[in-house]
């Protein structure tokens, strides 16, 4: 009996213990992580807008070039980013991919149709198939497609304009990007309209 | 100074830090660890901060393990491990994210799969849990300099024949092709198995089979 209490008590103190280091890292690094998050997603609609900064100016640059249009959906808040000179727009999406969420960056262009510029914030598809979502050539493919009526991740042969090739052989990753892209664009881009149309 | 050299070379902490580095090298010899070796050596940069993390974790969690292998219940001691080690992962990777965001970009998944690096487990029980603090500290550092140094090099090939650069300075000349495949997990499993056989040879370290 006395043995079950010394195990017990030891697993306690190592989750007393261990948790509250981590509490602690968290309250160390918490702050800085978000900042980098921000500037991440900053300079993510910087390229998109292709408005030049350097990595030390990201949030001035922003500041100065973008402006933020806050449309409510569904009772949240959502900030949309736009680029006063060409109309176009950003916002981030968000979804379920295979092994996390998959986090993103969605740029149309002021038609409100054609996507301009697709970029991933956060994933955690699998390295080398799912994970190649991050690769910039595979991104470059969905600049100038369209969501009339929706965007189509296809394993081979994309021709329609609305159209993208898959990653190969991350068939799932794929479907899931398809979804959030579409989930997301339904969402934000109504709500976008009528903002607008009420002002 | 012959001497001193001879003197040394009798030393515990000697023999521990030459055992990690060399004979007992984690990879080389024992072959663990090289998921995270495979995958992340396509940049130097990348190796060096995968080797720097890796060191941090298994020295820590090495001394950690050391220093209440006393009190460790037998019953829930590789419980135990995985829960030290599991912390001090996650500090790395917030350390990482918050001060080096880039490099915890680059390294991706594979940060947060430390925890289920061999090595560092294989410390911890072989080691660690056996040794007082002094010796643990010696065997955690060499072993993960030991898989530091093979990244490093694996990286340097491959860096190298994959993008011309070496730590992005220019190595090749500009009619450089480069080889994609050594950017790819292949290149990676021929630079480590090349180089494997080449430490083994070097030290003539051979498997013998059982009779």
């Amino acid at each position: 009996m006395n043995r079950v209490f010394k195990i017990v008590g030891f697993v306690v103190a190592m989750g007393v213990i261990t948790s509250s280091l981590l509490i602690g890292m968290d309250v160390l690094t918490s702050e800085r992580i978000s900042r980098n998050e921000e500037a991440l997603l900053q300079s993510k609609i910087l390229d998109a807008f292709e408005i030049p900064y350097n990595t030390s100016n990201i949030y001035d640059t922003f500041v100065a070039n973008v402006e933020q249009v806050d449309v409510t959906i569904e009772g949240t808040v959502v900030p949309i980013y736009r680029n006063p000179d060409t109309g176009s727009i950003s916002f981030e999406i968000e979804g379920g991919g295979v092994w996390g969420p998959i986090i993103g960056v969605l740029t149309l262009n002021e038609d409100l149709v054609t996507i301009e510029n697709v970029g991933i914030l956060a994933q955690q598809e699998t390295p080398g198939l799912g994970g190649r979502i991050v690769e910039l050539p595979y991104l470059a493919k969905y600049e100038g497609v369209v969501f009339d009526p929706f965007v189509e991740v296809l394993k081979e042969g994309a021709s329609a304009p609305n159209q993208v090739d898959a990653i190969t052989g991350a068939t799932s990753t794929s479907s899931a990007f398809q979804t959030i892209l579409n989930d997301s664009y339904d969402q934000v881009v109504p709500a976008y309209q009528a903002t607008l149309g009420g002002e | 100074m012959r001497k001193f050299w001879l003197k040394i070379q009798y030393t515990k902490w000697f023999n521990i830090t030459k055992d990690g580095l060399f004979k007992e090298n984690p990879i080389v010899v024992a072959v663990l660890g090289i998921c995270s070796a495979l995958a992340v050596t396509n940049r130097v940069e990348n190796a060096i901060a995968m080797g720097l993390a890796v060191t941090f974790v298994v020295t820590a969690s090495s001394l950690v393990v050391s220093m209440v292998r006393k009190v460790i219940p037998a019953r829930v001691r590789m419980i135990t491990y995985m829960v030290i080690i599991s912390a001090f992962v996650i500090m790395v990777q917030m350390f990482l994210e918050a001060y080096f965001p880039v490099i915890a970009a680059a390294l991706g998944a594979y940060l947060g799969l430390i925890v289920t690096n061999c090595i560092v487990m294989g410390r911890a029980e072989a080691f660690a849990v056996k040794n007082p603090m002094k010796y643990t500290f010696f065997d955690g550092i060499a072993n993960s300099l030991g898989y530091t140094w093979i990244l490093i090099a694996v990286a340097i090939v491959r860096e190298a024949l994959a993008f011309g650069t070496i730590l992005n300075f220019r190595v090749m000349p500009e009619t450089w092709v480069n080889w994609t495949v050594m950017a790819l997990a292949p290149g990676g499993f021929f630079v480590l198995g090349l180089i494997i056989w080449g430490v083994r040879e070097w030290a003539q370290n051979f498997e013998v089979a059982a009779e």
